[in-house]
């Protein structure tokens, strides 16, 4: 896929879009909305004349240690496989234990032993697809004493080890760092950015926990502006990609998120013209 | 062929030619459409952080009689919970 | 020693339904902001996001008891039956019965067809779209062989009875209704749930229609049918009734002889 800005496709926008075909660069839906064959999908199937797609998954729980879950995995196959989308993504994170689902971006400790497990399962969605992942950095609320490695260095070797792609998502890193206390540019400095397939821009909310400011994800908001400043200084460092502006609580007019999208896509086109001129 | 089963065989054969305008009666509003489709995101809630373990152990305490539309709903035997 | 992953990831999730254990909170980096406080956001947003997914699912119970009073609700339910697999959109199976017995909604005793309701729409909206019977498909069988025909409901479709008026307690609770008030005098209600072009919908049955298309789901010929529904009420209209379930696609096509042999084998 070109290195352009798309949106994420959310229900409340979804017969505005089948009906007026706004211009944004693609759509990326979520793998689990769309694996009953509903009316929802065959709405999603009439758009891919129009445009293109990203699959982003956010249940597969790649983190768990007893592998992943292969009846679901059967369903996500065979949506890819209809789909046929340019990237297909999960995060580094884990949802499922003991045949519960927690619906959430479960943190990982980073270490040598949670690198086998991730990557195992990476190959294992990898095989399943027949195609190149990417996995996501989360936002996280925590760290863990015991981890060995920084997220970067665990990003880098998942790559080394299955192949895989990054999403790197610039939001969670801003979350991350500020909950975690980290630099988000050291953290930047590790990451293999060749490995980069898409980004990911959203908002985020300051919320009070016991007096001290904690940064959660809500894709609830306009994307802030340290955000949009650390996306200009990666994609001037690490080049331009696809990038997708996410919105999935107190969901706005489309024309919001269009104009969000808007936004990313001019500054892509600014730094991919100034790398142009450089090179 | 019984008497019955000519009567239902021909009643049946008639449905078949009713013009469509009989057929189609019922209910032509919206109950669930598409935006209702998705249910799965990856955002994390706001109220996440909000407040200590207190909101954890207030469980069904708090709750009293519901407050919704179920005001509307009148007659029969209707109690409220005790709260 | 670090704790083993398998470890980490039972202790974990044992917080986030309500057990701390104090091994999982010295490994978890504390500063500020200490350990607990930082697994709380994970548990409260684990309870908080399914609960939306419920409320997304159950939008007309919602309504009627209201967000608190649903919120409290739903936790106890996801407490009792968490979710098995990812896909919300089918989480909630069991969450009518829950409702029947839940002791605080004792005093709304239609809560729970309300639920059974919001949850065929929900299945009905996510099946898939096969084909419907029409009535020129059936213009090819002779007449004579018509009683003894076996028709079956199409993807997604349920019917839903209730002792309550569900239909007129479901329109009182959409927002922005006009609707005054609703007498649960007014009755019984059975419901036949459909999937449409691009939405799920209801409609509202005649006692001799609902009798009738029960026994075609069990599974019975059209004759059986007619029969049951002639039995429940003495002024119901067979090619009225058949015309207008065949209008509302409500019955799934044929089965080639083919399929047939397929769904036997299986």
């Amino acid at each position: 896929m070109k290195p352009v800005a798309g949106i994420g496709l959310r229900s409340p926008h979804l017969a505005e879009i089948g009906r007026d075909r706004p211009a944004t660069g693609f759509l990326e839906i979520h793998a689990e909305n769309y694996l009953g064959g509903s009316t929802a999908f065959l709405t999603i199937e009439r758009l891919r004349a129009d445009y293109e797609f990203s699959v982003h998954a956010v249940g597969l729980s790649l983190g768990s240690v007893d592998g992943l879950d292969e009846a679901h995995l059967a369903r996500v196959a065979a949506l890819v496989k209809r789909l046929e989308p340019a990237c297909v993504s999960d995060h580094l994170s884990w949802s499922v234990h003991d045949g519960r689902y927690f619906n959430d971006l479960l943190p990982l400790p980073y270490t040598e032993e949670a690198l086998d497990v991730v990557a195992r399962n990476i190959e294992r969605l990898q095989e399943a697809l027949g195609r190149q992942v990417s996995i996501e950095n989360p936002s996280c609320y925590l760290g863990f004493a015991h981890s060995t490695l920084s997220e970067p260095e665990f990003l880098a070797e998942l790559v080394r080890r299955s192949g895989c792609g990054l999403l790197f998502d610039v939001n969670n890193i801003v979350v991350t760092a500020h909950n975690l206390r980290l630099d988000p540019r050291d953290w930047l400095s590790g990451l293999p950015g060749g490995a980069i397939t898409e980004y990911h821009l959203a908002g985020h909310a300051v919320n009070d926990c016991d007096g001290q400011a904690i940064l959660i994800d809500d894709h609830g908001s306009r994307v802030g502006d340290e955000v949009w400043t650390l996306f200009d200084d990666v994609i001037r460092r690490y080049g331009v990609r696809p990038t997708l502006v996410e919105w999935d609580s107190d969901i706005p007019e489309l024309a919001v998120l269009l104009d969000e999208a808007a936004r990313a896509g001019r500054m892509i086109q600014a730094a991919g013209a100034d790398a142009a001129r450089a090179a | 062929m019984t008497k019955t089963r000519i009567a239902i065989a021909s009643a049946l054969a008639a449905a078949l030619v009713l013009p469509v305008a009989a057929q189609a009666q019922g209910n032509t509003e919206k109950c669930y459409g598409i935006s209702k489709a998705g249910k799965n995101d990856c955002q994390t809630a706001t109220s996440s952080c909000a407040g200590t373990s207190k909101k954890d152990a207030q469980g069904d305490a708090w709750l009293s009689v519901p407050k919704g539309a179920c005001e509307k709903i009148v007659g029969g035997k209707l109690t409220a919970a005790k709260g | 020693m670090p704790p083993a992953l398998r470890d980490l990831q039972a202790a974990f999730a044992a917080q986030l339904v309500g057990r701390d254990s104090a091994d999982l909170a010295s490994a978890v980096v504390g500063d500020s902001i200490p350990a607990d406080a930082r697994l709380r956001v994970y548990r409260h947003h684990v309870g908080h996001s399914l609960g939306a997914a419920l409320a997304a699912t159950f939008p007309t119970v919602q309504a009627l008891v209201g967000d608190d009073f649903f919120q409290a609700m739903a936790r106890a339910f996801v407490a009792r039956e968490p979710p098995t697999q990812p896909v919300l959109a089918e989480y909630g199976v069991e969450f009518p019965a829950f409702v029947a017995g839940y002791e605080p909604a004792q005093g709304l005793p239609y809560l729970a067809d309300v639920a059974r309701l919001d949850w065929a729409l929900n299945v009905a909206f996510h099946s898939p779209a096969t084909r419907r019977l029409a009535a020129a498909d059936l213009a090819a069988v002779a007449v004579e062989r018509l009683p003894s025909l076996t028709v079956g409901l199409s993807d997604g479709a349920a019917l839903i009875g209730s002792k309550y008026p569900i239909d007129r307690i479901w329109h009182a609770s959409q927002p922005g209704t006009s609707t005054d008030a609703v007498d649960l005098a007014a009755g019984r209600a059975d419901l036949l749930v459909l999937r449409r072009a691009d939405d799920a919908f209801f409609v509202t049955l005649a006692a001799g229609e609902a009798a009738f298309v029960a026994v075609l789901i069990d599974g019975n010929a059209l004759e059986l049918a007619a029969a049951a529904g002639l039995q429940a009420d003495a002024a119901f209209d067979l090619s009225m009734a058949f015309a207008r379930l065949l209008g509302l696609q409500a019955f799934a096509a044929l089965q080639q002889d083919g399929d047939r042999k397929v769904v036997k084998a299986s």
